[in-house]
């Protein structure tokens, strides 16, 4: 019973929640409600954790069906309407395309499909919902400050606060009942209500560019959409199910299953903005950073790689996994090569966001169970890391007013505390013992297991590129926050609102917190996941002193985590350096204004000045956007090609 | 292996390797003097500019950088740590790229253009070795069935007759690893550096110590993953390691350094290939 309470009070809350907020007029009492709000999913999503796995089954559910239909069928004419007022042939052609084969399937294909259970509450949805509600909540509380100061930035009239915090927070209940359905109509339901809430919140700010890419964001997630659709009517006629558990796992090996599942697969990655799709996500970052932080990054993402993980099973051990493992690393290598060139913060963010949603692409091609655990592992990891790095560039950004990394040169020196944090965020996704890198580990080991012979290693080739290029755009960012000045002047301890600390340094915590244990947590949630859902054990043997142990493989993460408490930590509270001992840096003795310039040509005065590298000749975002754009799609064309005629 | 053998072996692996590595480096050095005509430093200098160093006096441009030399110098250690007492080399790999990155971000940490440059090319020098090290290593799972250093000393073929190339290959990492021409782009080992002292110009005294300690640290692990190339008997091993070394050396003194378009060009066109010919051939014999 306290199930299903539970999951209702997780998907119907926020929608109740997100009116209330919306028709609140008084700032600080919205904000107040989205505190309340935000401990109310973060405690709600822990007890489902703690109360465990189940099913629910949803009698008589008739009603809430045909309901679901017609607001889906709201949904889609509100879609034509936006295609019609912005005089776009392609979102109102993508949107007839969507409606008639809906129409279809709801109510004139004939049988209406009993879908038992209605919501599945597996680890792997758990997992899901505790990202959703704790990451998403801590984005909310962060949003109620970021929203004031972006709105004081504008000199805006009309306080557009409530319609931003009411998509917010309705949008965290949308998410929810994704993850959690096994319904696959009512699952289509809430993604392209996803869709919708995207698409309002990147034209937020209403600036031409923001209509603009909003409704790019909306006509390649109708693809998906489509693709979503006509998988259904194949499910639906072939196998006579809408059951997501049983198309995954009951079907596999049987003759046109890999249509259903690469139509699925193909709403998966338009969802998650991989290539050719991608260039919806670099567009959305016009969109205010909380934005940025809650859908692009942490949640609606991962519904797309959300929705590949569920139907790995499906798909195992055929070449199609093989050409989604390439594909994959082939996202994961294309994207790390274009965030060299980049140097607007968020859309490196954004580059990187892709790739790692290729790492779990991949992840769910190379279909062992110790991959779908690295997949897993990495949803969730990437998930905290990138929520951090997208809310702290958003402060950056309102503290220096551009979120350029060249604007960002020797921030450490001026602003500590938001430098402390971004390099958290860099570190936890590049470290070891931080669960992003253990999960990359985990990847690579799964990787070299490999059943599809002697192609693997240009799978095991593309996550060495990418790994080794994914280092080099990360650190050069590091390089500009870092660069300072000779330490002549004490820092300043600048305070940070109370949004920003709790969310900020909240997360920090988390991540770090999260990683020391990552071993538990592989053992207690990751595992459970994938053996129910697979039916196998991960090959992950013991957990013997918090440290992962595989069959093939040992990751001593507390050893790790003393020497980077020791080593870096520890150093960075304690280290202070007496003004006796700072010199100016080294410029051949020809210094002037201590290390400000220096005699140069004809002892002429030339100040020093040092720059981000780019490499925008060789690396240029054109070139390589062709490139990603034109091998992405044909290796898409390649994978729907096996899965019709293999 | 055991708890109690494995912190008894790290113990010594920490104490041993800057001998060791100090030795190789003295030897270096009068063979590279005699080999160029000069007489060279006495046998022990390695370790007389190590203690010189401790005891200067703490000069410093800001703090941040102090930071992440203490980063580079634990990290290091801790990858030799966790190669010698047989943990996983996949993760190690990582541990020691984590060092290289907290190298390269102390370099990138005051605003000196001898000190950026040579920590942006440090970055260019991890971009081209990293992939052939990361390969290698799952060469070395397809090889022996497990990423666990146990299991290559637990198997009597030598590691070296299954991944031939890749051992080739890890040569050139070694070199970039080691600072030699012509992967000496960074920073080299001796005074001939075209950006001052690139990666490490801005470090002095105690710091600079700490550093050197480090890149002892680094060697002695790079050195011992070569030498589990031939683990059983581990003493062929180590004799393939020493003449690595050596040939090092050579190489190191008939190369003219060369650009770091160059090194990332030849370290994949010719690295990452040797590497994937031998995973592949590999592979499909396990089949």
């Amino acid at each position: 019973m306290t199930d299903t309470f539970l999951v209702g009070f997780l998907i119907l809350f926020p929608f109740l929640s997100a009116f209330i907020a919306w028709l609140t007029p008084s700032h600080s009492a919205r904000t107040g409600w989205v505190w309340i709000t935000a401990a109310a999913m973060i405690v709600a999503s822990v007890m489902l954790m703690i109360s465990g796995p189940t099913t629910i089954m949803i009698e008589n559910s008739e009603g809430l069906s045909t309901l679901i239909g017609i607001l889906d069928l709201l949904l889609l004419v509100f879609f034509l309407y936006v295609g019609i007022q912005a005089k776009s042939l392609v979102i109102t052609l993508l949107t007839v395309a969507q409606l008639l084969p809906f129409i279809w399937l709801e109510w004139l294909s004939g049988a209406h499909h009993e879908v038992d259970p209605t919501f599945i509450v597996d680890p792997l949805a758990i997992i899901m919902v505790l990202v959703i509600s704790v990451v998403g909540s801590v984005i909310c509380v962060y949003a109620t400050r970021y929203m004031k100061e972006h709105e004081d930035h504008l000199h805006l009239q009309k306080s557009r606060r409530p319609r931003f915090m009411f998509y917010m927070i309705f949008f965290l209940g949308a998410m929810n009942g994704l993850v959690l359905a096994n319904n696959l109509l009512w699952m289509y339901f809430f993604w392209e209500v996803t869709t919708l809430i995207c698409y309002m919140l990147i034209l937020h700010d209403l600036t031409p560019i923001a209509i603009t890419n909003a409704r790019r964001a909306l006509w390649m997630n109708l693809i998906g959409g489509i693709a979503f659709v006509v998988a259904l009517i194949v499910a639906s006629t072939q196998f006579e199910t809408l059951s997501l558990r049983e198309l995954a796992t009951e079907h596999t090996g049987e003759a046109l299953l890999l249509v259903p599942i690469f139509l699925l697969g193909l709403a998966g990655f338009t969802k998650a903005a991989q290539t050719p799709f991608h260039s919806w996500l670099l567009g959305a970052m016009v969109a205010p950073t909380p934005v940025s932080a809650l859908l692009h990054s942490s949640t609606m993402v991962k519904a797309g790689v959300y929705l590949v993980l569920r139907l790995a099973p499906g798909f195992e051990g055929t070449a199609f996994s093989a050409l989604v493992a390439i594909f994959g690393g082939f996202v994961l290598l294309m994207t790390a090569i274009m965030a060299m060139s980049q140097s607007n913060a968020k859309k490196v963010l954004a580059y990187s966001t892709i790739g790692n949603l290729g790492l779990i692409i991949l992840c769910a091609g190379i279909n062992t169970p110790l991959s779908i655990a690295a997949g897993i592992m990495l949803v969730m990891f990437h998930a905290v890391s990138k929520a951090i790095l997208f809310m702290v560039v958003g402060a950056i950004e309102s503290k220096i007013g551009s979120r350029d990394i060249e604007d960002m040169e020797g921030l450490c020196a001026v602003n500590p505390a938001l430098t402390g944090i971004l390099v958290i965020g860099v570190i936890s996704m590049l470290a070891p013992p931080f669960g992003v890198l253990v999960g990359k580990w985990a990847v690579m080991e799964a990787a070299g297991t490999t059943m599809f012979g002697s192609i693997s290693f240009i799978v095991v080739l593309l996550l060495a590129l990418g790994s080794a290029v994914t280092v080099v755009f990360w650190i050069k960012w590091m390089a500009r926050v870092m660069c300072a000045m000779p330490e002549t002047c004490e820092c300043k301890k600048e305070k940070l609102p109370a949004a920003y600390n709790v969310s900020l340094w909240g997360l920090a915590t988390l991540v770090c917190v999260l990683s020391v244990i990552a071993a538990p947590v592989v053992t207690g949630l990751i595992v459970p996941a994938v053996s129910s859902w697979y039916g196998t054990q991960a090959g992950i043997t013991s957990t013997a002193g918090l440290n992962l142990d595989f069959t093939i493989g040992a990751a001593p993460i507390i050893f790790l985590s003393i020497i980077a408490f020791a080593f870096l930590l520890i150093p960075a509270l304690v280290i202070k350096v007496k003004k006796s001992a700072v010199r100016p840096v080294y410029l051949c003795g020809e210094n002037i204004d201590y290390a400000a310039a220096w005699h140069g040509l004809a002892d002429g005065r030339f100040d020093l000045s040092v720059g981000g590298f780019y490499f925008t000749r060789v690396l240029g975002e054109e070139k390589m956007n062709y490139l990603a754009i034109y091998i992405g799609a044909a290796i898409i064309t390649i994978a729907m090609a096996i899965a019709l005629f293999l | 292996m055991e708890f109690g053998y494995a912190i008894l072996a790290g113990i010594i692996a920490l104490v041993a390797a800057p001998i060791i590595v100090g030795l190789l480096s003295g030897i270096d050095r009068i063979l590279t003097a005699r080999l160029q005509g000069r007489v060279g430093p006495p046998f022990l200098q390695p370790f007389y500019d190590l203690f010189k160093l401790f005891g200067k006096e703490l000069i410093v441009v800001n703090h941040f950088q102090l930071i992440w030399a203490w980063g580079f110098f634990g990290f290091s250690a801790a990858s030799l740590v966790l190669l010698v007492v047989q943990q996983d080399i996949l993760l190690v790999v990582f541990t020691i790229g984590f060092a290289g990155i907290c190298l390269a971000l102390g370099a990138l940490s005051v605003k000196s253009p001898y000190s950026y440059l040579g920590g942006i090319r440090e970055l260019m020098q991890m971009l081209s070795y990293e992939p052939i090290l990361l390969a290698s290593v799952i060469g070395i799972y397809l090889a022996k069935g497990s990423y666990m250093a146990d299991a290559i000393f637990a198997d009597t073929t030598p590691l070296i007759a299954q991944l031939p190339l890749v051992f080739v290959a890890l040569l050139i990492v070694l070199t970039i690893k080691l600072r030699k021409s012509p992967f000496d782009i960074a920073t080299s080992h001796h005074a001939h550096q075209e950006l001052i002292k690139g990666v490490t110009t801005e470090y002095s005294g105690p710091y600079l110590a700490l550093i050197e300690l480090g890149h002892w640290y680094e060697t002695m692990f790079v050195l011992t993953l070569i030498s589990l190339f031939w683990a059983n008997p581990i003493w062929i091993g180590i004799l393939i390691a020493f003449v690595a070394f050596l040939s090092e050396m050579l190489i190191d003194v008939t190369w003219a350094r060369m650009t770091w378009r160059w090194m990332l060009r030849v370290s994949w066109a010719v690295g990452l290939a040797l590497v994937a010919i031998n995973l592949a051939v590999l592979s499909f014999f396990e089949r």
